[in-house]
C-alpha cells in the first residue's frame, strides 16, 4: 500500500510541500496548527482588553483593525468583539488543537509508534493536509469579506446564523457563509485523516504488536478517529443544510412568523426547527470534546510512563475506560441543551449519561496518578508539562459536574463557568499535554534536544497564568454573567466581578509573553540544540527504535515487538527499560 | 456587595435554595476531592522523586482505597442526580403553577434586543398578535386590533420593565420573534432559551420586592480621598449605584451617585457611603443573539400584592417609561 512512492528520490516541491511522507505531513500540521493557535490567541488577547476596560481604545493594535472590528478611536465593536468570539472558538477547536493533536501528533508518531514506514494511505493524507490548509485560508477569508467574519458563535444556532451577515453584504462573499465553506472542508479534512488512522491502525502494526501491546497514545488515536468518522458527517450535513437557508432560503432550520428588526420574514417559507441544528452540532461537537482530551491524555500517559520509569498503572484499565468513554460520548450531546425547553424524562436520561461518562474520567485520572507511586520520577521539561496537566484537568473534569446536572445547570449555563470549565479541560489541560508532548518527541523529530532553560522559562510562568486567565472566570460565572457579553459592565453583579475579569486579562496578556521562550527555542533548538542519540529518553516504544531524524521510510530494519509497550524497571534486570523491538537475548 | 455565598447573587425566588444547595454540595464535594487528589499526588512527587526513590517499582501498587475512593464518588453522584438535580429539575419543569391556584400568567416575546412583557390585562385573556402587524415603535409584539379580537383590547405590553407582585406565583410563556434568546434572573435562580416557532412555560415565585433586595446587596463604600480626579471618576462610573443612606443635603436617598454626590460628602468629612444597586432584580440575555446582546438588559419591578394589583389597575393607561430610572439602573 505504501510502498509505491519508496522508490524514487523527490525533488524539493515533493519532497517538503506536496510530500506524502506521513513525517513531513506531521510537521505541516504541528506548525500550522501552532500558528493558528497562536493567531486564535491573539483574538481572545484582544478581546480581553474590551473585556477589562469596556469601551477603551485597543492599545497597539486598535488602529489596525479595520472597520468591521473597531470604530474610529480604535475600541473594539460589539459586532466585532461577536466576531473575534466567534473566530477565536472555531481557530481553537478546528484550525489549532484538532490539527495539532491529531494531524500532527498522531501523524507523526502513531505510525512509528506501530513501526510502519508510513500510513496506510500517503495520497489520503496529503489530500487531508491539503484540504485542512484549505479550509483554514477559506475561514481566515471571513475577516476580509464585506460585512467581517462570522460572528454568531463558533456553534452558529440558527435562525442567527441563518440570517446573520446577510444585509449589505455579498449574498455569498460574507461571513457567515464563509465560515461554512471552511467549515465543510474542516470535516473533510478529518474524515479523509480518521479512515486513514483506523487502518493504519488495524493494518500497519508490525509483527508481535498485538492491540494490547500498543502504546496508549495509539489507543487514544484510534477512538479518538472513531469519534471523528462518526460524529463529523451529521454537522457537515448540517453545514450543508445552513448553508441553503442561508443561500437560497430554504427553511430547515427556520419556524415561520419570524420578524427581524421589523422585516416579516417571508423570504423563508417556515416550517423548520431551530433546535435541529442545535441537535446536529452538539451529535458532533461533544464527542469532539474527547477528540481535543484524548490524545492529551494519550501524551501524557506516554510521558509520564517514561518519566516514573514504571509501567503505566492498570494499562488495560486505561484502555478500556478509553474506549467506553468513546462510545458514551455519543449519548450525553443534549446536556448542553438542558434549557431549550427539556422535559424531565430527557433530561433524566441525559444527565444520567453525563454522570456514567465522568466514571471513567475519574478512572483514567486516578490510573494516571496511582501511576506516579513508587515510581523513579524525574523532573523533565515535559514531564513538568504532563504533570502539571493532572491537577488542571480535574478542575476541567469535576466543574462539569454542576453543568451536568440539569438542576445546578440552570443558574451556570451559558455563564463564564461553562468558559472556566471547558477551558481548563481544553487550555490548561490538553495545551498544556501537547506542549509537553512537543518538547518530548522534538528529539525525535530534529535529532536535537530543546533548551532545558527555556523551557523552565516556559513552563512556570504558562503554569502560573493559565490558572490566572481561567480561575477567576468561575466566580464571574457563579456571579451570573452571561458569556459572550461585549461589556459585562452593563449589569451590577458585572460591575461587581470586575475585579476578577481584569485579573484574567492580565494573565492572558502575561500568559501571551509567557509563549516567548517557547518559539525561541522551538526555532533554535532545531540547529542550535544539543544533538543527542535516537532514544534520549531512554523510553520502551518502538519511535525511539528509528534514526533521529528518522529517513524515509522510517525504520533502518523492520523492527518486531516482543514485549508490552512499558516494561520499565522489570526486576532483576540491569538497564530500567526493555525497549519493545529488543529480543530477550539481546537484553542485558 | 452582589455576591451572597459561594458567589452566588442572593436569592429571592421560592424554589432558588434548592438549586443553590446543589450548587454548595457540589463544590464542597469537589473540592474534597480535588484536595484528597492533590495531597496524595504532592506526596507522590516529594516522596517518589528520582532522588530520594532511585529504583522504581514494576508492579502495579495494590489500589484498595482509590477503588473505594471511586466507589464513593460513584455513589456521592448518583446521590446528587436522584436525590436532588431529578427532582429539582421535575418541580422546576413541572406543570406551572406549583400550587397557587391563582397564577398571574403573561407572555414574554422576546427579540433582538429587548424583552416585551405581554399582560392579558383584567379579563385574564391574551390578544392573538400577527407578524404582520409588528411596528417595532408602537406595536412590537403585532397585536391585533381589538375589534378583531375583543381578548386584546385590555391588553398592555411593557417593554423591558417586568412588573410582578411577590409570592404569587408567576407563569410566563416564553417565545421569540426572531432569533433564539435566553430569559436569564440570576437572582431568581431562572433560565430559560427562548426558541422562535415554540411557546415554552415557565414558572417562579418571587419571596422579596425589588426593595427588599436592595436592602439585601447594600454595602458601605469607602470614598476615595479626594472628590475630583482619576479615582473619584472611576468610581462613579464603576459604581452606577443607588445611595440607600438617609438623605445628606442634596444627596437624597434612592438617587444614584454621582460626581457632585461626592463633592457634598467630601466638603462635610463624610468618607463612606452606603449603596445598592438601583435595579437590583435584572435580566439578562444568555443566548448569543446579535450585536445588541450584551444590552439585551430588562428590569424586574417586584412589588408587594397590594402594589402590584393597584399598578396593573392603571396599566393600561398611562404609558410612563422613565428612560432615565431605567437607564441608570
Ligand atoms: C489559552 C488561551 C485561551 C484563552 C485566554 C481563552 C479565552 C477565552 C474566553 C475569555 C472566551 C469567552 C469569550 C466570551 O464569552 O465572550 C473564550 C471562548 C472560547 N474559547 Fe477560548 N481561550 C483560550 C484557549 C482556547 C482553546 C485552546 C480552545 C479550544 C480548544 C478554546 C475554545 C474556545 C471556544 C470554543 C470558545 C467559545 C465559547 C462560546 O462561544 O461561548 N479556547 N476563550
Ligand atoms: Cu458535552
Ligand atoms: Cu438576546
Amino acid at each position: 500500500m505504501s510502498s509505491d512512492h519508496h522508490a524514487h528520490n523527490p525533488g524539493f516541491i515533493s519532497k517538503y510541500v506536496f510530500s506524502l511522507d506521513h513525517k513531513v505531513i506531521g510537521v505541516q500540521y504541528t506548525v500550522t496548527s501552532l500558528i493558528f493557535l497562536f493567531f486564535g490567541f491573539s483574538l481572545m488577547m484582544i478581546m480581553r482588553w474590551q473585556l477589562a476596560y469596556p469601551g477603551e481604545s485597543i492599545p497597539l493594535v486598535g488602529g489596525w483593525l479595520g472597520k468591521y472590528l473597531v470604530d474610529n478611536n480604535g475600541v473594539l465593536l460589539p459586532e466585532g468583539y461577536n466576531a473575534l468570539g466567534a473566530m477565536h472558538g472555531t481557530i481553537m477547536v478546528f484550525l489549532g488543537v484538532v490539527p495539532l493533536a491529531v494531524g500532527g501528533f498522531g501523524n507523526y508518531v502513531m505510525p512509528l509508534q506501530i513501526g510502519a514506514p508510513d500510513m496506510a494511505f500517503p495520497k489520503l493524507n496529503m489530500a487531508s493536509y491539503w484540504v485542512y490548509f484549505l479550509g483554514g485560508v477559506t475561514m481566515l477569508a471571513g475577516f476580509f469579506v464585506p460585512g467581517g467574519a462570522a460572528n454568531s458563535g463558533w456553534t452558529s444556532y440558527p435562525p442567527l446564523a441563518d440570517i446573520a451577515n446577510t444585509v449589505g453584504t455579498h449574498p455569498f462573499w460574507n461571513g457567515q457563509t464563509v465560515w461554512l465553506l471552511g467549515m465543510v472542508l474542516l470535516i473533510t479534512s478529518s474524515l479523509l485523516g480518521s479512515v486513514n488512522f483506523i487502518v493504519t491502525i488495524m493494518h500497519l502494526r508490525v509483527k508481535g504488536l498485538t492491540m494490547f501491546r500498543l502504546p496508549f497514545f495509539v489507543w487514544a488515536q484510534f477512538v479518538t478517529s472513531f469519534l471523528l468518522l462518526l460524529a463529523f458527517p451529521p454537522l457537515e450535513a448540517a453545514g450543508v443544510l445552513q448553508l441553503m437557508d442561508r443561500a437560497f432560503h430554504t427553511s430547515f432550520f427556520m419556524p415561520e412568523g419570524l420578524v427581524v428588526s421589523g422585516v416579516v420574514q417571508d423570504q423563508f417559507a417556515g416550517g423548520g426547527s431551530p433546535l435541529l441544528w442545535q441537535h446536529l452540532f452538539w451529535f458532533l461537537a461533544h464527542p469532539e470534546v474527547y477528540v481535543l482530551i484524548l490524545p492529551a491524555i494519550g501524551i501524557v500517559g506516554e510521558i509520564i510512563a517514561n518519566n516514573t520509569r514504571r509501567p503505566l498503572w492498570g494499562y488495560k484499565t486505561l484502555v478500556y475506560s478509553v474506549i467506553f468513554l468513546g462510545f458514551m460520548s455519543f449519548v450525553v450531546w443534549a446536556h448542553h441543551m438542558f434549557l431549550t425547553g427539556m422535559g424531565t424524562a430527557m433530561s433524566t436520561f441525559f444527565q444520567t449519561t453525563t454522570m456514567i461518562i465522568s466514571i471513567p474520567s475519574v478512572v483514567i485520572l486516578t490510573a494516571l496518578l496511582l501511576s506516579l507511586w513508587q515510581g523513579s520520577i524525574r523532573f523533565t521539561v515535559p514531564m513538568l508539562f504532563a504533570l502539571s496537566f493532572l491537577p488542571m484537568f480535574a478542575i476541567g473534569g469535576l466543574t462539569g459536574l454542576p453543568l451536568g446536572l440539569s438542576a445546578s445547570d440552570i443558574q451556570l449555563h451559558d455563564t463564564y463557568y461553562v468558559i472556566g470549565h471547558f477551558h481548563y479541560v481544553v487550555a490548561p489541560g490538553t495545551i498544556m499535554a501537547l506542549l509537553g508532548g512537543i518538547y518530548f518527541w522534538y528529539p525525535k523529530v530534529t535529532g536535537r534536544k530543546m533548551s532545558t532553560f527555556l523551557g523552565h522559562l516556559h513552563f512556570w510562568p504558562s503554569f502560573v497564568f493559565m490558572n490566572t486567565v481561567f480561575f477567576p472566570m468561575f466566580m464571574v460565572g457563579l456571579a451570573g454573567i452571561s458569556r459572550r457579553l461585549w461589556d459585562q459592565t452593563e449589569y451590577v453583579q458585572g460591575i461587581d466581578v470586575q475585579g476578577w475579569v481584569r485579573m484574567s486579562s492580565w494573565g492572558a496578556w502575561a500568559l501571551g509573553l509567557a509563549q516567548i521562550p517557547f518559539i525561541i527555542n522551538f526555532f533554535y533548538s532545531a540547529f542550535a540544540g544539543k544533538k543527542v542519540n535516537e532514544n534520549p529518553w531512554k523510553a520502551t516504544t518502538l519511535e525511539w527504535a528509528a534514526p533521529s531524524p528518522p529517513p524515509h521510510g522510517n525504520f533502518a530494519e523492520v523492527p518486531v515487538a516482543y514485549r508490552g509497550p512499558y516494561e520499565y524497571s522489570v526486576p532483576d534486570a540491569k538497564e530500567d527499560f526493555h525497549p519493545q523491538h529488543v529480543p530477550d537475548s539481546q537484553l542485558v | 456587595m452582589i455576591a451572597s455565598s459561594f458567589w452566588l447573587p442572593p436569592d429571592i425566588s421560592a424554589h432558588g435554595s434548592q438549586i443553590d444547595i446543589i450548587i454548595k454540595y457540589l463544590h464542597w464535594f469537589m473540592a474534597v476531592l480535588f484536595v484528597a487528589w492533590g495531597s496524595y499526588f504532592l506526596y507522590c512527587l516529594v516522596r517518589f522523586r528520582a532522588g530520594a526513590n532511585p529504583k522504581a517499582t514494576y508492579r502495579d501498587a495494590k489500589a484498595k482505597p482509590s477503588k473505594m475512593a471511586e466507589v464513593v464518588v460513584i455513589i456521592i453522584e448518583a446521590i446528587l442526580l436522584v436525590g436532588f438535580s431529578i427532582p429539582v429539575w421535575a418541580y422546576y419543569r413541572s406543570e406551572p403553577p406549583g400550587n397557587d391556584a391563582n397564577p398571574l400568567t403573561v407572555r414574554v416575546v422576546a427579540q433582538q434586543f429587548a424583552w416585551n412583557i405581554h399582560y392579558p390585562g383584567p379579563d385574564g385573556k391574551f390578544g392573538k398578535s400577527k407578524p404582520e402587524l409588528v411596528d417595532e415603535a408602537i406595536n412590537p409584539i403585532g397585536l391585533v386590533d381589538a375589534s378583531e379580537d375583543p381578548n386584546a383590547a385590555d391588553d398592555y405590553v411593557s417593554v423591558n420593565i417586568f412588573h410582578a407582585p411577590k409570592d404569587r406565583d408567576i407563569l410566563v410563556r416564553l417565545s421569540s420573534k426572531d432569533v433564539i434568546h435566553s430569559f436569564a434572573v440570576p437572582l431568581l435562580r431562572v433560565k430559560q432559551d427562548a426558541v422562535p416557532g415554540m411557546e415554552i412555560p415557565i414558572w417562579f415565585k418571587a419571596e422579596k420586592t425589588n426593595a427588599e433586595a436592595q436592602e439585601m446587596m447594600k454595602r458601605a463604600f469607602a470614598l476615595p480621598a479626594s472628590p475630583e480626579g482619576e479615582e473619584a471618576e472611576t468610581f462613579v462610573k464603576e459604581n452606577r449605584l443607588r445611595v440607600t443612606m438617609a438623605d445628606y443635603g442634596s444627596v437624597r436617598k434612592g438617587s444614584t451617585l454621582n460626581a457632585e454626590h461626592l463633592k457634598t460628602l467630601s466638603a462635610a468629612g463624610i468618607t463612606s457611603v452606603e449603596l445598592a444597586p438601583g435595579f437590583p432584580v435584572n435580566i439578562q440575555c444568555a443566548q448569543l443573539c446579535g450585536l445588541g446582546h450584551y444590552r439585551m438588559k430588562g428590569q424586574m419591578k417586584i412589588y408587594e400584592p397590594d402594589e402590584f394589583e393597584e399598578w396593573y389597575a392603571s396599566a393600561g393607561e398611562e404609558e410612563v417609561f422613565d428612560e432615565d430610572e431605567f437607564d441608570d439602573e
